[in-house]
């Protein structure tokens, strides 16, 4: 009973943690933006704000798979926060989590598509289309990573994988693999949606893509999704490329340096044609990988 | 006693056939009974892998043996094809009317079920080729039986591609016949590994070809979208789940039965794995990629699904090949997996088709709220398809990546990945465009499915996450298999299975996901409640919305990617060999103009060329 009680408060726990970082990391990312384009921009916590506001609004659905879409991408992330070591801090430490951590984020990705495509809006289904076809694109080069990585250290837990780099900070994989680490690098801009890879949410084009229809709750819903969403993607890179770390708070540093340099390369470029975005990821990142997980392997 | 299987399925053939003609619907409730019956009598037999049947014919001088055994592996694709026939006879019952011969129908069904019962219990080359004839020209009728104008075409390719391999896996095991004067298995293993190996090779190809082509594996994979894109929607779920499979036991015969393996193990190998293995394993990572372009590129439902049918067998070809523990204990997994969930699929797709009467993507829409359950069948099917926990494909997929990281090879393994990134695209295409979306004035009447047709779909549905949980049910079996195989068995319990890098636990899985869902309900349960508006309500960018048929999002879905592909999609293989075809008979052609052209001086140029050329042969010899 206590072992149960003990759980559910740890997984809360970590939830809000996560839910408030990434609520942080994105006020901080618009504040940079705003910096590089000469303009003041809005509070470091304005996200925070903007979540209490939607979801102390009225709000509308368009049907059952519209909110079962939501609860299924916030579900699905919430359930991948579980898997991720952060620091100290790891609830399941079962082996084998790299390659569910990957498929367990499309649980929230098919959540996300399937509720907004079922709100009848076909910039949605474009949005949709895009993004499937990007995830396509960086998920190829990332797992070719990792079956590079898992090669080379025998295992496939993000904790073995964060431990095999403990020691001297030489033994980092952007130390000791930088190529890979650089590709990584490009493949986390890709996934988080960041500026030249950002054509599936086009606000200016599409209205926004997959979020057009999600107002009130459900878009505070996809808010808090995205922000879990980020901390998972900068903590599998923290963990894979910089060697994790001994406390939260080193983490969280980590993690931040990672997201904020994300961001400033994100804010240079102008955006990909969503074609020319898949043939970037699958010319230099996924070449990069191919040679790098060959070097590897021989 | 092992007869009887075959037997049963065929006298009941004829009794369906027969009854048929009185009433509509008996044909294919004796087809369920049979099925079903089948199905329990299979299960009592499990275990009891001892029971042979032989029987003597003595013809024109020869003395010919028919050999029946029962081992794991045929055990576990008799049970197969019995299980999904008894769901497939059920669905079909109400939609009997839809059919211009029913009774004919039935009448093939089950003897496919008898000729496949057969294969799989056969051990020796004439009893396996009897029945596989059987099944293809069963199968032909009734592909070509579908209510399309293409049908006939597509069951006329997969008939030639069949019949030309069939003429070769009977040469070679004829010319195994006069050497070792028994076609049962057993000598014929013994025969192959004494003789050179490569021959032993190169009969073994023969002998093999019937399998490829059923199993459409590329390059021998074209006509798998058109037979099963175009045959009667109750027949693609059993097409496509079960008969592609039947290629694959014919693989494992060759491979294990007739010691494939065994010949070609001290060849030149590849990070361990003989050259000729790797190859076959480099055939199934192109399939894969094949399938899966090709796939994303369909607007036809029956066909993109069919194309995914490729690209999955791509992975059960590859850990067959890699012939690692936990790789052919992944593409066992991965084989009832598919069955499960293509069956799935195919059938809500058959339910929607019964519905609507199309399989155009683009001319249906926004059908989920009028077949809810449909809907449940085909998501709970395409997660398992895309291979996302805790699913059961998941499962095999995962053991499939863990016997290729194991061992090195990068190609296929990108292959590996490829194929299942891009399964979330093609298998969230009919989702999107079917299910969700505006729905068509002309469906506003629509309704579910009746209770016969939900009732296979609720099962399938209960079997994707009941294997999702306890892997260890199939693993149970497939252990087994390994044992009769000779291939080491990976280590497993009822909820978890060990891979090279770790353990899979889908009670874990299982928990920490309701954990997550539990968590993300009470965030959407405790805030306001929200409004319920129509699909037209939405936001339009200020454009004035009336017709819900022209806001739906559905004609070349993926047009970006397509693009990309489209230089390669040009080129396609059916293309290759329709002009293969064209330059032979135009070949053909120019010789007989020049040679046999009906001048008689020419005639008699051959008659003394002919005469020369014999009498240098005789004087030499």
């Amino acid at each position: 009973m206590i072992d149960i009680i003990y759980r559910t408060g740890h997984f809360l726990l970590i939830t809000v943690f996560a839910m408030a970082l990434g609520l942080l990391f994105m006020g901080i990312a618009r504040k940079i933006i705003a910096r590089i384009q000469k303009r003041y921009g809005p509070p470091v916590y304005q996200p925070y704000l903007d979540v209490l506001k939607l979801f102390g609004k009225d709000a509308i659905t368009h049907g059952f798979i519209f909110d079962f879409g939501a609860i299924m991408a916030l579900g699905g992330v919430i359930a991948t926060l579980f898997f991720i070591p952060l620091g100290s801090w790891q609830l399941y430490s079962m082996e084998g989590t790299v390659l569910l951590v990957i498929y367990l984020l499309a649980v929230a990705s098919l959540g996300m598509a399937m509720g907004t495509v079922g709100s009848g809006n076909p910039q949605a289904s474009l949005g949709i289309s895009r993004a499937l076809t990007q995830m396509l694109g960086y998920e190829l080069p990332y797992l070719v990573i990792l079956f590079a990585l898992i090669f080379r250290y025998q295992t496939s837990s993000i904790w073995g994988l964060m431990q095999a780099q403990a020691g001297n900070y030489l033994n980092w994989n952007l130390f000791a693999y930088p190529l890979m680490a650089l590709v990584a690098f490009v493949v986390l801009i890709g996934m988080m949606g960041k500026k030249p890879f950002d054509a599936m949410i086009a606000p200016s084009e599409i209205g926004s893509g997959p979020v057009v229809e999600s107002g009130g709750k459900y878009l505070g819903m996809l808010l808090l999704q995205k922000s879990i969403t980020i901390i998972i993607e900068l903590a599998l890179y923290v963990n894979l490329f910089l060697g994790g770390a001994e406390n939260i708070l080193i983490f969280t540093l980590k993690m931040l340096i990672v997201w904020v340099l994300a961001t400033m390369f994100g804010s240079l470029f102008p955006r990909f044609r969503i074609e020319d975005g898949v043939k970037f990821f699958w010319k230099w990142p996924l070449g990069i990988a191919i040679l790098q997980a060959l070097y590897i392997i021989i | 006693m092992l007869t009887n299987y075959i037997l049963i399925p065929f006298i009941a053939a004829l009794a369906a056939y027969i009854l048929n003609k009185s009433n509509k619907k008996a044909g294919a409730v004796v087809t369920a009974l049979v099925s079903g019956y089948l199905l329990l009598s299979l299960a009592a037999l499990y275990g009891r892998w001892d029971l042979k049947e032989s029987f003597n014919f003595n013809l024109l001088g020869y003395q010919l043996e028919f050999l029946l055994a029962i081992n794991p592996l045929s055990w576990l694709f008799a049970v197969m094809t019995a299980a999904i026939s008894l769901l497939i006879a059920l669905f079909s019952i109400q939609s009997q009317s839809d059919f211009k011969f029913s009774a004919a129908f039935n009448l093939n069904f089950l003897l496919i079920i008898g000729s496949i019962i057969g294969i799989v219990f056969a051990r020796d080359f004439l009893t396996l080729f009897i029945f596989w004839e059987l099944m293809t020209w069963t199968s032909f009728y009734l592909i070509s039986a579908g209510k399309k104008k293409m049908a006939g075409k597509a069951a006329y390719r997969y008939l030639i591609l069949s019949a030309g391999a069939a003429y070769a896996f009977l040469m070679a095991s004829i010319y195994i016949f006069q050497q070792t004067g028994s076609f049962a298995f057993d000598s014929a293993a013994e025969f192959l590994l004494a003789n050179s190996p490569a021959q032993s090779i190169l009969l073994l190809a023969a002998v093999s070809l019937p399998f490829i082509v059923k199993a459409g594996i590329f390059p021998l994979h074209i006509w798998v979208k058109d037979a099963h894109g175009n045959a009667p929607k109750e027949f693609s779920p059993f097409l496509s789940g079960m008969m592609l499979k039947v290629g694959i036991y014919g693989l494992l015969v060759v491979f294990y039965q007739l010691s494939f393996f065994q010949i070609i193990e001290n060849t030149v190998a590849y990070r361990g794995l003989p050259l000729l293995s790797y190859l076959f394993a480099l055939l199934g990572a192109v399939t894969i990629i094949t399938g899966t372009i090709l796939a994303i590129r369909q607007e036809d439902m029956k066909k993109l699904i069919a194309y995914s049918s490729i690209s999955q067998m791509g992975y059960i070809i590859i850990g067959i090949a890699i012939a690692t523990p936990l790789g052919f204990s992944g593409s066992m997994l991965h084989l009832m997996n598919h069955l499960v969930f293509k069956s799935t699929i195919f059938l809500a797709l058959a339910a929607v088709i019964y519905r609507t009467g199309t399989t155009k993507m683009y001319e249906m829409g926004g059908l989920i709220f009028k077949m809810p359950l449909t809907f449940a069948a085909y998501l709970t099917a395409i997660i398992a398809l895309a291979g996302i926990p805790p699913t059961n494909g998941f499962i095999s997929k995962w053991v499939i990546y863990q016997a290729l990281i194991e061992e090195g090879f990068l190609f296929l393994a990108l292959a590996a990945f490829f194929g299942s990134i891009a399964s979330f695209m093609y298998v969230f295409k009919p989702l999107s465009t079917v299910f969700l979306g505006q729905l068509k004035p002309q469906h506003q009447d629509i309704k579910e499915v009746p209770l016969l047709m939900k009732i296979p779909m609720l099962v399938l549905i209960g079997i994707i996450v009941l294997f999702g949980v306890f892997p260890g049910i199939q693993m149970n079996i497939i252990s087994q298999i390994s044992g009769y195989l000779g291939i080491e068995t990976v280590n497993y319990s009822l909820y978890s299975i060990q891979g090279a890098f770790g353990a899979w636990n889908s009670l874990y899985i299982f928990n920490i996901f309701s954990a997550g869902f539990v968590i993300a309900l009470l965030i959407f349960g405790f805030a306001k409640k929200s409004k319920l508006v129509g699909l037209l309500d939405t936001y339009s960018s200020g454009e004035y919305v009336t017709d819900a048929e022209s806001y739906h999002y559905a004609y070349q879905y993926y047009r970006p990617f397509d693009r990309v592909f489209d230089n390669l999609a040009a080129k396609s293989l059916t293309g290759f060999y329709e002009t293969l075809t064209n330059n032979l008979v135009r070949t053909g052609e120019g010789l007989r103009r020049t040679l046999a052209s009906g001048k008689l001086q020419n005639y008699a140029l051959y008659s003394v060329l002919l005469f020369v050329i014999l009498a240098a042969v005789g004087w030499i010899i």
